[in-house]
């Protein structure tokens, strides 16, 4: 027979440690948000004595399909294609912060930028002979329509940036237009924008989103405008 | 440059392509020796449903294991009954998912050979919320532009944007009467540009509302809500374009 002192004590101890597990439990859930909110993976600014600058990113929102100018402080290089690399890296960073309201998977995404000046001229495929040297000479002709002007950046994109990238008309398109927003803001000669995964052309980027065609480089900021519902209410009642 | 006007419909397609209903009745002349009038046969408009993806192309992957091709399939079968009943004439570029499916230019050759009077591209995706209507992101023609001689292929859409904007505009007031959140748009979506006829890209997106857990795009009765819109504003916009060409044919007389 077990005195009743010692089964008291005995259920007291349990229910100590009942107390203790379920503190524990909750204190270990409470860290854990604790640090979870702080869990960005933007790789820390490395010291740099150029000057910060204010820059406009054009950042997407997929709840409303907008695109809205923020301004941000930070320094950038002054060489053209260094800059743009950095200025997208910092674009897309931005979106692989937990709070992103375009939220993509953080890493690397822009392998290289390049600028072309427009418009592109190519060796013709005709030679003729020069007429003061009698040696074969090749003119050079636009490649593009004359009416093409300013530059034409290049945005080489990372493969497993693409592959991995949400998949859906929307947030891809947001996405392409963001960098394109962005470009144009940074680099008012830039006109025209066209991509590359892996320095190959690529027909989209996740499936939805073309990267064959030459984007216009314009102010992307913009919000979607509802439809017009004058028209339709009248005719529910009919059909 | 591919030309659209040099693109010959390959018979293997035709073969493979069943319509699934008949093309649009032709308007018969009265008999001469009938004695009663005869009421004058609706014409059949001709849908053109483009589900994306298929294959081994199985598009985003979607909540609870499903892929954006199997809801694409789905909704475009909804939507097909829907459209049939309402008489409409309806084509999808496919009813199944077979092995090897057409690409973008092989379902736009279909759907400029065929003439529908609108084309539906139909997708899905785990982002944002609501409906995504997009049409074509081309610059419209402006209004003294001549219509052109020949179509490219890439931007064989932007003679029919102003049509695609209109229509996009009825379908999505017809989904907020449906109390379904919409998004209006433009993006370049393959095979949008490469079509002559009025095109929209339709994107389903979980619908987020008041609860806490947001109606994924598997959901039948949110397919089935959207598609009973989609077949309500398309009803309505042919109801309008009939009026508006009787109008126009009775205005010289």
């Amino acid at each position: 027979m077990i005195p009743r002192y010692q089964r008291v004590l005995f259920w007291s101890l349990i229910a100590g440690i009942c107390l203790m597990a379920a503190f524990l439990i909750h204190g270990c859930r409470q860290a854990h948000q604790r640090l979870t909110a702080f869990n960005d993976t933007t790789p820390i600014a490395a010291p740099t004595t150029a000057s910060t600058e204010e820059i406009t990113l054009d950042v997407a929102n997929d709840a409303d399909g907008s695109i809205s100018a923020n301004q941000q402080q930070f320094a950038l290089p002054q060489e053209p294609t260094l800059r743009a690399r950095a200025l997208l890296e910092h674009l897309l960073a931005e979106y692989a912060l937990p709070a992103s309201t375009h939220p993509l998977q953080s890493g690397p995404a822009v392998d290289d930028v390049f600028f072309v000046n427009l418009p592109i001229t190519t060796p013709a495929a005709a030679a003729s002979l020069s007429a003061a040297t009698g040696l074969q000479q090749n003119k050079a002709h636009p490649a593009r329509s004359a009416a093409s002007s300013g530059q034409l950046a290049v945005v080489d994109l990372h493969g497993s940036f693409a592959d991995n990238h949400p998949s859906g008309i929307q947030v891809e398109d947001l996405t392409v237009r963001s960098i394109i927003g962005t470009l144009h803001a940074a680099f008012p000669l830039v006109t025209e924008v066209r991509f590359l995964v892996n320095g190959q052309p690529r027909d989209t980027l996740n499936g939805h989103a073309s990267l064959k065609r030459t984007y216009p480089a314009i102010d992307t900021a913009t919000t979607p405008t509802p439809p017009e519902t004058g028209a339709t209410k009248q005719d529910d009642t009919h059909s | 440059m591919l030309i659209l006007c040099s693109f010959a419909f390959f018979p293997a397609q035709a073969q493979t392509l069943q319509p699934q209903t008949p093309p649009p009745a032709q308007t018969q002349p009265p008999a001469a020796s009938s004695a009663t009038p005869i009421a004058p046969k609706p014409t059949r408009t001709l849908i053109l449903l483009d589900p994306a993806h298929g294959g081994p192309d199985t598009g985003a992957h979607l909540s609870g294991n499903a892929s954006e091709k199997d809801i694409t399939l789905a909704f475009n079968n909804r939507l097909r009954a829907l459209l049939t009943t309402a008489n409409f004439a309806v084509i999808s570029t496919r009813t199944a998912d077979p092995g090897t499916v057409f690409t973008t230019d092989q379902r736009a050759e279909i759907a400029n050979h065929d003439h529908p009077a609108v084309c539906l591209i139909l997708h899905a995706t785990s982002s944002g919320s609501g409906i995504h209507l997009f049409t074509s992101a081309l610059t419209p023609p402006s209004a003294s532009a001549h219509p052109p001689h020949i179509l490219h292929w890439d931007t064989a859409q932007v003679s029919s944007i102003p049509a695609s904007l209109s229509l996009a505009n009825e379908i999505g007031a017809a989904l907020l009467n449906a109390k379904l959140p919409v998004i209006l748009g433009q993006a370049s979506v393959p095979p949008i540009d490469n079509l002559t006829c009025p095109a929209i890209a339709i994107e389903l997106a979980p619908l987020s509302g008041s609860g806490s857990t947001p109606t994924p795009v598997t959901n039948t009765d949110y397919q089935q809500h959207a598609a009973q819109a989609i077949a309500t504003a398309l009803t309505s916009w042919r109801n309008k374009t009939t009026a508006d060409k009787a109008t126009d044919g009775a205005a010289p007389q």
